[in-house]
């Protein structure tokens, strides 16, 4: 049965000339999602491996070689090859429709932005065959990457993967702002478009700004190992700190860059199953550009101890603490929104909730991180394992899974099941406490973080013992998640053009949507184009 | 102040007061919203589009809380950060502390020169001037407070302090390397009396052995080892690895991965990459008596 | 059908091959921001060797050549013009070459980005400025060869956004040399 199956899946061969040449935002979503979630699958290996190897105190199952290598390629991939393009597939999917658009701006730089960034994750996984990955970290400080210090080409490799995956999200970023501007259905004031569009123009704006701090960076890197140079080598003149000065102002927006859509998300699916229209509208624009320009003035809150000085040490923390305030404002408005509400308990929504809560916890946590003396004291510890992994994947991850729940029946046409759906959510809540919240405890009783082993007789191993056990729940959860894309692409009940009675455009076309999208293309006069049409007697003030 | 951790205690229970409260609230609203609101009856939910007052109160609040833990950060940081004297009117001890890959280098003024385990006077401001010979390291004792980097071409400067004698361990805590785990290190905090003997003897030079003892100083000379390491009062004056003049002093060996004893001591240097994969430390081939007489060397150096 | 319909497809604020190359290039600035950044905070280390070894004056005229060639961009974009837009070309061309005998110079005195500070971060940031140059000659080869075969299919907008593109690595070339050379004479 093809019909509701997403076109670039209904090819005869898994790889054929359709599938290579396609420049349909459609399939080259499907495709990001598809690279996402193999290498979530990946990185939750590596994760697994991770944990066994911390499960005892001075376990040998890892060499610290083959640890380093693999604590360094789950990070990295995590964020680059399993955030990154989870977002950007939902989005390409995603912006278009909801914008009563064709397609994007540029479809055939699309279809190059996602083989860039699967080149470039070939490329740094290459490095396990080649010689040994990357195992400086996923931050990989100089100078422990420059050629005196670092062993093999694993470094090479991070430096060319991230270059060329780089790449293609930023052309992603330019597609989408463009797409965005200038693409948007007649009707659709900036003020009128949805949330999740939203976030994702301020996403991309965000990407243009800190991507090429990174890639300026691994530039530099690159002359170092290859040509001799000395730019973070103080023996040669060079300074060390330069590389994280750098690389922190690509890299807290990019935490933000792979918040901001998960944002995006929750403010689509909580109104549609609260059957009100998202609480605070403009607040919530607002908050998401305040969080966006906020981001690159937080980055040397990674630095506290690097001894930048009292005054400086002072402004970042400052601006750390501020960056909580309109983060803050949209879980109230979230919040508000359910209120008086019509809720509906359905797998996305309880997803949007878990999100809630995991996510303030990972907030809490940070705004913690953001006063200078208890960062000193927890810094570097596992307590920022904890809270990392609480705004990831209580975070990005969730609010991820939220919105595949929701949009599956749009891309496909059927239903993701309901009771696997379940038994996933709540696999994933119980293993993400118990895999990252006795981290927090960990790193308050001295457990530093990356390190390979750690000595007995500390009082750290009911810790390390029940975070294990969470990352084999929430490699349970992830079976269950698999299971249910896999079985319900083909047994899945049908889902219609609007199984969740929604507000927003994309509901408004076939599931799945035909080549073009819409028959003609919609025009509007509010916020909530479908709640308009359901109910014009209670519609949208205009 | 008991220690230098003690106002980073006070401003953590207060956040975390703070953040639960937060939470807890947080919770409270979502899952009776959740429960209270639940669709059932048919109609619909009341259209609501928002409220302006509310969002300037749920921004004002924020704003209010936060300047205040500012605020309170600001006058923690005060009383631990450069210059502070922790409330004692006894001038700071001076120590310099180099990081390697993969320990701990300590220089006392008067010319005492230890790895990874370090004494301490109690009720004595703590002045560590933190410098890196090759990556990027931190010190970090929980039981003292805060941590600082150790970056190589710059000098930081950390104040710790503690009214109390007593052993904390400590570790590097900046991704250093493959051995970054085993980086560790011990502080021990006791009375002026204490401290400055084990000061003048740390500085001292080593006590000349005998009997199998100096067999084993003979074995040590004619060793790869003194391409590496120092004995003070003997010809090996390297400083690649650490300064072995008081090793039998301390209570732990290679960063903290063995306690110091003689059965460890020889299985160590039996084996260095079987405890600490990837250190610095070549496996030295030795007979069985050469290595017994090492070991009793060592061990006697106090 | 999308929202331009109506609105002048030529409209810098309303071209998405405008707006799209407006947005590359302010991704690419932030490339150069980070270089630049690198490069100032390094500068005290390799000054004594920046102020024997550079020869501004020369550097001045080849700079020169450059931000005319700004000047013959803007010209050939606006009237569409093909010898205008050659002229470009071959002033950019000549810049190259300026810096390619600079480059050779440096190189006979022995400094490499490998030999010590300066010549690190000099041949990195210069680098990457003539390698956007000449991916930017590129795009005006390419743009001359459409112009002759295909006139018809080349707009005012394959003009303009090229255009954008030149004067953008013009600009940068402005900070470099201000940062690089004039920054001798004052430091």
């Amino acid at each position: 049965m093809t019909a509701g199956v997403p076109a670039v899946m209904r090819r005869p061969a898994f790889v054929t000339a359709g599938l290579l040449s396609t420049v349909d935002h459609k399939d080259i979503g499907v495709l990001y999602v598809l690279l996402g979630l193999v290498f979530f699958v990946l990185g939750g290996l590596e994760a697994l491996l991770i944990r066994i190897q911390l499960a005892t105190p001075g376990a040998h199952i890892l060499d610290p070689e083959t640890y380093d290598q693999i604590f360094t390629m789950h990070g990295t991939t995590m964020i680059f090859l399993m955030a990154i393009p989870l977002l950007v597939g939902i989005a390409n999917y995603m912006v278009p429709l909801m914008i009563g658009a064709e397609d994007v701006a540029f479809p055939r730089l699309n279809a190059l932005s996602f083989w860039l960034t699967l080149f470039g994750g070939l490329l740094l996984y290459w490095s396990f065959l080649a010689g040994g990955a990357p195992d400086a970290g996923w931050f990989a400080y100089a100078p422990l990457t420059e050629p005196a210090h670092a062993i093999g080409s694993g470094i090479d490799y991070y430096i060319f993967g991230l270059a060329v995956s780089g790449a293609g999200t930023i052309i992603a970023a330019i597609n989408f702002a463009v797409t965005i501007l200038l693409m948007r259905c007649p009707g659709m004031s900036v003020g009128r478009m949805p949330q999740f569009v939203w976030m994702v123009l301020i996403t991309s704006v965000l990407i243009l700004g800190a991507y090429p701090m990174l890639t300026s960076d691994l530039v530099m890197l690159l002359v170092d190992r290859q040509l001799g140079g000395r730019f973070f080598d103080p023996s040669g003149g060079g300074n060390a700190t330069l590389w994280q000065h750098l690389f922190w102002l690509f890299g807290h927006p990019e935490v933000y860059i792979v918040i901001l859509p998960a944002f995006g998300m929750i403010s689509e699916i909580v109104p549609v199953f609260s059957g009100k229209p998202l609480f605070g509208y403009a607040y919530m624009a607002a908050s998401g550009v305040a969080i966006g320009f906020l981001s690159f003035g937080v980055y040397a809150h990674h630095m506290f101890a690097v001894g930048l000085g009292d005054a400086q040490n002072a402004f970042f923390s400052l601006t750390s603490m501020l960056i909580a305030v309109p983060t803050g404002v949209k879980v109230f408005n979230w919040l508000a929104t359910m209120w008086r509400g019509h809720v509906r308990l359905e797998v996305p929504m309880l997803f949007a909730l878990g999100f809630i809560a995991t996510f303030v916890i990972g907030g809490l946590t940070g705004v913690s991180l953001a006063v200078v003396p208890i960062d000193l004291y927890v810094e570097d510890t596992q307590y920022l394992v904890g809270h990392f992994h609480y705004v990831l994947f209580g975070g990005t991850v969730m609010a991820s899974f939220a919105g595949l729940y929701y949009w599956f029946p749009k891309v496909t046409g059927r239903l993701l099941d309901r009771q696997l759906g379940l038994a996933h959510f709540w696999l994933t809540l119980a293993g993400v406490t118990l895999a990252f919240l006795p981290l927090h405890w960990l790193g308050i009783q001295g457990m530093p973080r990356r390190v390979w082993t750690y000595p007995a007789g500390l009082g750290w191993e009911w810790s390390n013992l029940v975070s294990t056990i969470g990352a084999f729940v929430l490699a349970a959860g992830t079976i269950a998640l698999l299971a249910n894309l896999i079985r319900s692409l083909r047994t899945g009940e049908s889902a219609g053009d609007d199984p969740w009675d929604g507000f927003t455009l994309e509901w408004t076309t076939s599931s799945p949507p035909p080549a073009h999208n819409f028959d003609r293309p919609p025009v509007v006069r509010g916020r909530r184009p479908l709640w308009d049409r359901k109910h014009p007697d209670r519609m949208d003030p205009a | 102040m008991t220690s230098s951790l003690e106002p980073i205690v006070v401003l953590s229970l207060l956040v975390g007061v703070i953040a639960a409260l937060i939470f807890v609230g947080v919770i409270v609203a979502l899952v009776l919203f959740a429960v209270r609101y639940r669709a059932g009856r048919g109609g619909s939910a009341q259209q609501i589009y928002g409220s302006q007052r509310l969002e300037i109160a749920w921004t004002a609040a924020p704003v209010i809380v936060l300047a205040v833990v500012f605020a309170l950060s600001v006058v923690t940081l005060e009383r631990i950060g450069r210059g502070a004297t922790f409330g004692s009117l006894e001038p700071p001890l001076h120590v310099t502390v180099i990081g390697h890959q993969w320990w701990f280098e300590f220089r006392y003024p008067g010319g005492a020169v230890t790895a990874n385990e370090a004494h301490i006077p109690i009720g004595v401001p703590i002045e560590l001037e933190l410098r890196s010979a090759d990556v990027i390291h931190a010190f970090w004792v929980p039981e003292l407070g805060p941590k600082k980097d150790m970056i190589p071409g710059q000098t930081n400067v950390l104040r710790l302090f503690t009214a109390r004698p007593g052993i904390f361990g400590g570790a590097c805590s900046e991704f250093c390397g493959v051995e970054h785990a085993w980086m560790r290190i011990q502080i021990v905090a006791e009375s002026h009396r204490d401290f400055d003997q084990w000061l003048s003897s740390q500085a001292a030079a080593r006590v000349a052995p005998s009997g199998p003892a100096a067999d084993g100083e003979q074995v040590f000379l004619a060793s790869v080892c003194v391409s590496c390491h120092a004995i003070r009062g003997t010809s090996a004056s390297a400083a690649i690895g650490p300064d072995l003049t008081h090793v039998g002093s301390r209570a732990t060996i290679a960063g903290g991965v063995l306690t110091n004893d003689t059965a460890a001591m020889r299985s160590w240097l039996a084996d260095p990459q079987g405890y600490k994969p990837g250190s610095q430390m070549p496996r030295v081939s030795l007979s069985d008596a050469a290595l017994d007489a090492l070991v009793t060397y060592l061990e006697g150096l106090k | 059908m999308s929202a331009d319909a109506g609105i002048a497809q030529r409209s810098f604020t309303h071209d998405r091959h405008l707006v799209g190359m407006a947005l590359f290039i302010a991704s690419e600035s932030t490339f150069f921001l980070g270089i630049v950044v690198a490069y100032i905070v390094l500068r005290d280390q390799g000054m004594a060797t920046a102020k024997t070894q550079l020869d501004v004056g020369r550097t001045a005229i080849f700079s020169l050549l450059l931000f005319s060639s700004s000047a013959t961009m803007a010209v050939a974009s606006a009237r569409r013009d093909r010898l205008w837009l050659a002229a470009t070309a071959l002033l950019g061309a000549a810049f190259l070459t300026g810096q390619g005998l600079e480059y050779a110079r440096l190189l006979r005195a022995g400094i490499r980005p490998g030999t010590e500070l300066f010549g690190t971060a000099f041949f990195t940031l210069t680098g990457l400025h003539g390698l956007h140059v000449l991916v930017g000659l590129v795009l005006l080869g390419a743009l001359f060869l459409a112009a002759t075969l295909r006139p018809r299919r080349i707009g005012p907008v394959a003009w303009e956004s090229i255009g954008l593109y030149w004067h953008f690595v013009d600009s940068v070339w402005l900070v470099v040399f201000t940062v690089v050379y004039l920054g001798t004479l004052v430091g």
